[in-house]
């Protein structure tokens, strides 16, 4: 009960919106605050780069490469859209990386943020998780051997090993199986998850406002 | 002057978005993705992940193939539980401490990570 108690105090499930324009902002903030927004415009731009890629991407075996070529030589800003999507990403990483730090060394993470704090760090998990299950996707020499290596990881726990590899590859090997898991991932199960975090995350901070500065 | 949300801190936002779609839009022009080779069974290759990866392919490197478990999840899982706990960490070892840990941490994955590019 103590534990439910403290992550619906936390939470601000019972307190009421206060108006966007009468929200106060915090005298002193610096230009590092700005980070949390830089890496939410990132996922945005990155969101809908993503969008527009899966309309000419084909998850299977026989066609993924040959559909990430027709992306790149035929489709009318097929490159850049690719690039738009990787730079993105890119982008994201560094500034959550930033933010983070800026949370940390300004101690915001204190109570009563500590829970955004977890949701934060849990967010930046998934994140990784994203960059891994796309590297996957151009099925390309790179992508499938990166795959290999990083599912063989998983094969190394302990007891239930096999069966989680299993899960995660679909077979055996790495192969067609994996593809379409991976892109399910990808593109289905990791952005839900993104976007329950990332509403709570900004949920959280609409009701406790932003940190005062130190 | 106290700042309020409506003009200034949105308009410092919206500025913020500009740059960095701009930023993104500049890089990838600059720098478009490559096409990688088609998968070949024949070729041994040895793939390199994204330098956010890097990390963790220098201790995958580090740990035996027996041990992949310690350095492939043991470690990874200690670390995201380490930042996820920070607030608790903090109460118990004061600021000071937690903040040598923490930035020790990530000294650590930094120089590991420099050590993959360069290897």
């Amino acid at each position: 009960m103590k534990f439910i108690d403290w992550f619906l105090d936390r939470f601000r499930l019972k307190t009421s919106h206060k108006n966007i324009f009468e929200r106060e902002i915090p005298e002193g903030i610096t230009y590092f605050y700005c980070f949390g927004g830089i890496a939410f415009t990132a996922f945005v731009v990155c969101l809908i780069s993503g969008l527009f890629l899966t309309v000419y991407y084909i998850p299977s075996e026989k066609e993924a490469y040959n559909s990430i070529l027709r992306i790149h030589e035929e489709v009318t800003f097929g490159k850049l859209t690719r690039g738009i999507h990787k730079w993105s990403a890119n982008v994201l990483i560094i500034s959550m990386i930033i933010h983070s730090l800026r949370v940390f060394i300004t101690k915001s993470y204190r109570p009563p943020r500590e829970l955004n704090w977890m949701v934060g760090v849990l967010t930046f998990v998934i994140v990784m998780l994203e960059g891994f299950t796309g590297y996957l996707l151009p099925w390309d020499q790179k992508a499938y051997w990166a795959t290999v290596v990083g599912t063989n990881i998983v094969g190394s726990i302990p007891i239930f090993g096999e069966e989680i590899l299993l899960m995660v590859r679909g077979g055996y090997d790495v192969g067609g199986a994996t593809l379409i898991r991976f892109y399910s991932f990808h593109v289905l199960w990791l952005p839900l998850m993104l976007f329950i975090l990332l509403w709570a995350h900004f949920h959280m901070i609409k009701k406790l406002g932003i940190s005062k500065p130190l | 002057m106290k700042k309020k949300f409506y003009p200034h801190y949105l308009t410092e936002i919206i500025f913020f978005a500009f740059l960095t779609f701009e930023l993104i839009l500049v890089l990838s022009l600059l720098f478009s993705p490559k096409i990688g080779r088609e998968i070949d069974f024949q070729v041994p290759y040895q793939p390199r992940p994204e330098w956010y990866y890097l990390w963790l392919f220098w201790l995958l490197r580090y740990f035996p193939s027996d041990k992949v478990f310690i350095g492939g999840i043991l470690i990874p899982l200690s670390i995201i539980c380490f930042f996820m706990l920070i607030p608790w960490i903090e109460r118990k070892l004061e600021w000071k401490l937690t903040a040598i840990l923490a930035l020790g941490l990530l000294l650590f994955l930094t120089i590991i990570t420099i050590i993959e590019i360069f290897s």
